[in-house]
C-alpha cells in the first residue's frame, strides 16, 4: 500500500514519527517533499481565499500526492498536551484534505487527543497499525522505533541543527556557530523551516554571518517559566513554544535580536504578537521584527528588511567600530 | 464602579436587565458606528478577526462615556474567542486608558475564580437576587428571541416595508420595560399580538437560512441587516444560532430547534470533528436546512475567522452533494453595503427560480458552472 504524506503543516514537526512508524508496518510511504512553485500554486487555486499560507501549502502537497498513492496520511491533532488545543485548523485539517481530494483517494486520519487520556492515544495509534498488519507486536515495535527517532530528530533540532539535516540524520549544517551576532528566528515549524515560502531565510542569514536560533533552541525550562508568568495561560500548544521562545529570548537576551515568522492571516499569531511586543517592550528586550509573509510577499522586499535589521543590528551591538569605520570611509 | 459590556445583538437587554434589577451602576456603550468600527481597526491588531476589532470599539467608546470596568466572556476553547479579553486588556492598557477588566470563564477549573469576581461585581447584593436577577433576565432573552424569531418569519409578507421592524423594536421596548414574571408573560401575549397584527399579504415566499459566526449572526449592525434585507426581498428566514441557545450549556437549543448531537450528525459525512466555534454547526445546520426544505442558505463570517474558515472550505461540497446553493458572506471594515445587497438580491431570486422549477416538476440541479 502506498501512503502519502504531505510535506506541509506538521510534516514540519512529526514527518520523522510518521515515516518511520508507516515505513517500519510495511508501507510504501510516498512524501511530497519540499514546497515548490507549483505546489504553491495548485494549493492557492484551490485552497479556500481565507485560509492562512501553510494551509494552502498543505493543500498543494495533498494535490500533488493525489495521483500517487492508495491513501493520504493526514492525522487530526486535538491537544498534543493536557489543557491544551492545536489550531483550529489542524483539527479540521483531515476533512480539508477529504475536501481537496474529493473523495478520490482515502484519507487516513487517526485522531490524537491528549484531553481524554493516553489511552485513546494509544488505541488511535495501534488501530492505524491494523489497518497494515495483524501483528500486534510489529505495531508496538514500530510505535516504540518510530517514537525513538522523533526524539532523536528533536533532539537535533534542539543543539541547533537545520530541519533538513536533523531529518537526514546528517550533523553539517548548524545554525549557531558561535558568530559574532545571534538571532533568533521564531515562529511555528512549518513558517520557519520551509525554505521555499521564507525564501531560504536561515540560509540567507547564515551567510550574511548571523547565528541563528530557533524556538527548538531555547530551553525547555525558560519557556515554561515564562509562560507561567503570564496572566492568562496561552491555551494553544504551538503558540505556547513560539511565545515562551521570544518572551525567553527577550528576558535572557538569549539573542540579539528576535525576528517573529507570522504567516497571513494566522489567527492565533495576530493575538500573540499583540501579547509578545508588549512583554518585550516592558522587559526593555531586544529589537523585534514581525515578518508576516504570504504568497505574495516579493522577495526584493522581503531581503530588505531583513537586511536593514541585521545591520541595525550589528550598529547596536557594536558603535565604537563602526564609527571608526565611518571615519574611515 | 461603572460596568460596561460590548454589544452583540439583544445582550444589552440581557445584562442590562440583570443590573437593572440588581440596582448597579452600569453603563451602555453607544449604539455600533462607523465610529466603533474606526476605532477598533485603528487599535486592534491587523488580522485579528473582526469580532475583536467592534468590541475593542465597542469598550474605547464605553470608557470615554465614563465606564470604569469592563466585563468580557474569556475561555480556553480553539477559536481566538477565548483571548479576546486578555488582547483587548493589553490593547487597552497600552492606549492609555484606565480600567479593569473582569474576564468570566466558565470551564470547570475556573467556576470558583468566577464566582469570586461575579461576587465583586455584585457590589454587597445579596446572591439570591444575584442569580433571581440572571434567571429573569434569560426569561427576557428566550421571549426577545423567540420574538426575532417570529419576525424573521413573517417580514417576508409585510405589506409596507419595514412594518415588522418597527413593531419589533417596539416589542423590544415592551420587554425592556417589564420588571416582574407576571408582566414578561402579559408582554408576551401583547408583543406576539403586536407582531402578528402587521399587516400582511399573500405573496411567494422562499426558504432560506442564516448560518456562520455567531457574534455577526446575531449583530444586525456588523452583518449589515442581512436577515432584514432578506426578509425585505420575500425570505422566509430562519437563523441557526440565537442568544438563548448560546447562553444555554445544555446543547438543546430551544429556539433554533434542533439539538447539538442533531446537528453533529448531519454534519458528519463532511466534518467529524469539533474545530471551535460555529464551524461544525454551520455545516450540521446547513445539511439540516437541506432537510428540512430550504431553498438556499447564507453563511456569515468575519474575515479570518478560523472555524468558519474551515467550515468555507467543506461547505461547497456540501452545496454540490445536496443540490442547496449557499452564498458566503466575509465580512470585515471593508465590506461594502451595496456589495452585499447586490449579492443578497441575486441569491434570493436564484432560490426562487430554484423553487419554481421545482415546483413545476422541472430539473433544477446545479450545473456544472455553478
Amino acid at each position: 500500500m502506498r501512503v502519502g504524506i504531505p510535506g506541509g503543516l506538521l510534516y514540519y514537526r512529526y514527518g520523522k514519527l510518521w515515516t518511520s512508524f508507516l515505513e517500519a508496518l510495511g508501507a510504501e510511504v510516498v512524501e511530497s517533499g519540499e514546497t515548490t512553485r507549483s505546489i504553491l500554486n495548485s494549493g492557492v487555486s484551490k485552497a479556500e481565499n481565507e485560509s492562512c499560507l501553510p494551509v494552502k501549502v498543505f493543500y498543494g502537497h495533498v494535490l500533488a500526492l493525489r495521483e500517487k498513492v492508495d491513501a493520504i496520511f493526514v492525522p487530526r491533532l486535538v491537544s498534543v498536551k493536557k489543557g491544551t488545543h492545536t489550531c483550529p485548523k489542524m483539527l479540521g485539517l483531515p476533512d480539508l484534505a477529504r475536501a481537496a481530494v474529493e473523495d478520490k483517494v482515502p484519507v487516513i486520519a487517526p485522531t490524537i487527543n491528549f484531553q481524554e487520556g493516553m489511552w485513546a492515544n494509544y488505541r488511535a495509534v495501534y488501530s492505524l497499525g491494523r489497518l497494515f498488519t495483524r501483528n500486534p507486536f510489529r505495531i508496538l515495535r514500530a510505535g516504540l522505533d518510530a517514537w525513538r527517532e522523533h526524539r532523536l530528530y528533536l533532539e537535533r533540532l534542539t543543539l541547533g541543527l537545520d530541519h533538513r539535516s536533523a531529518l537526514k540524520g546528517e550533523a553539517e549544517g548548524l545554525l549557531c556557530e558561535g558568530r559574532e551576532l545571534r538571532i533568533g528566528v521564531i515562529g511555528h515549524h512549518y513558517n520557519v523551516y520551509d525554505t521555499f515560502t521564507t525564501m531560504s531565510l536561515l540560509d540567507r542569514l547564515g551567510s550574511m554571518g548571523v547565528d541563528v536560533v530557533t524556538a527548538d533552541m531555547v530551553p525547555e525550562e525558560l519557556k515554561e517559566r515564562e509562560l507561567k508568568r503570564l496572566p492568562k495561560e496561552i491555551y494553544w500548544s504551538y503558540e505556547r513554544e513560539v511565545a515562551g521562545a521570544i518572551l525567553a529570548c527577550s528576558r535572557y537576551r538569549l539573542v540579539d535580536g528576535i525576528i517573529f515568522m507570522i504567516s497571513f492571516p494566522c489567527g492565533p499569531d495576530s493575538i500573540i504578537r499583540v501579547l509578545c511586543e508588549q512583554e518585550n517592550r516592558r522587559l526593555g528586550g531586544v529589537p523585534m521584527l514581525s515578518l508576516v509573509i504570504d504568497e505574495h510577499t516579493g522577495e526584493g522586499g522581503f531581503l530588505t528588511r531583513i537586511e536593514a535589521f541585521v545591520d541595525m543590528l550589528r550598529r547596536r551591538k557594536n558603535p565604537v567600530a563602526l564609527r571608526k569605520e565611518a571615519v574611515a570611509v | 464602579m461603572r460596568i460596561s459590556w460590548p454589544h452583540m445583538g439583544s445582550l444589552e437587554f440581557v445584562l442590562g436587565s440583570v443590573f437593572e434589577e440588581l440596582g448597579l451602576d452600569y453603563l451602555l456603550p453607544p449604539p455600533n458606528s462607523q465610529r466603533t468600527l474606526e476605532l477598533g481597526t485603528r487599535y486592534g491588531p491587523e488580522f485579528a478577526c473582526f469580532p475583536l476589532k467592534t468590541t475593542l470599539g465597542n469598550f474605547i467608546e464605553a470608557l470615554e462615556a465614563g465606564a470604569d470596568t469592563l466585563i468580557m466572556v474569556s475561555g480556553r476553547g480553539p477559536c481566538r474567542f477565548g483571548f479576546y479579553a486578555e488582547t483587548q486588556r493589553r490593547i487597552l492598557e497600552d492606549a492609555g486608558y484606565d480600567f479593569r477588566m473582569v474576564m468570566l470563564e466558565f470551564e470547570p477549573g475556573r467556576i470558583p475564580a468566577t464566582i469570586r469576581k461575579l461576587g465583586e461585581l455584585k457590589q454587597g447584593r445579596p446572591w439570591r437576587s444575584v442569580v433571581r436577577a440572571i434567571k429573569f433576565a434569560l426569561s427576557k432573552a428566550y421571549l426577545i428571541d423567540r420574538l426575532e424569531q417570529q419576525a424573521l418569519h413573517q417580514r417576508c409578507l409585510d405589506r409596507e416595508r419595514g412594518a415588522t421592524t418597527k413593531a419589533l423594536e417596539r416589542c423590544y421596548r415592551m420587554v425592556w420595560e417589564a420588571d416582574s414574571y407576571a408582566a414578561l408573560r402579559r408582554v408576551e401575549e401583547e408583543a406576539f399580538e403586536l407582531l402578528r397584527s402587521v399587516p400582511g399579504e399573500e405573496r411567494e415566499t422562499v426558504k432560506i437560512g442564516i448560518v456562520g459566526e455567531f457574534y455577526l449572526v446575531l449583530e444586525p449592525f456588523f452583518n449589515l441587516g442581512v436577515e432584514e434585507q432578506l426578509g425585505n426581498l420575500g425570505a422566509f428566514v430562519e437563523r441557526s444560532v440565537y442568544l438563548t441557545d448560546w447562553l444555554r450549556p445544555s446543547g438543546n437549543n430551544p429556539v433554533a430547534g434542533h439539538h447539538d448531537r442533531e446537528v453533529e450528525e448531519a454534519a458528519r459525512p463532511y466534518l467529524t470533528h469539533f474545530v471551535g466555534g460555529e464551524g461544525l454547526r454551520s455545516v450540521g445546520a446547513t445539511a439540516l436546512y437541506h432537510r428540512l426544505g430550504f431553498d438556499g442558505v447564507v453563511h456569515v463570517m468575519p474575515f479570518t475567522c478560523m472555524p468558519e474558515t474551515i467550515a468555507k472550505s467543506i461547505l461547497p461540497r456540501v452545496s454540490r452533494d445536496l443540490g442547496i446553493p449557499v452564498l458566503f458572506l466575509v465580512i470585515d471594515e471593508m465590506t461594502g453595503k451595496a456589495g452585499v445587497a447586490t449579492r443578497l438580491e441575486a441569491f434570493v431570486d436564484l432560490a426562487r427560480f430554484r423553487r419554481r422549477s421545482r415546483e413545476a416538476g422541472l430539473d433544477y440541479s446545479l450545473q456544472p458552472a455553478f
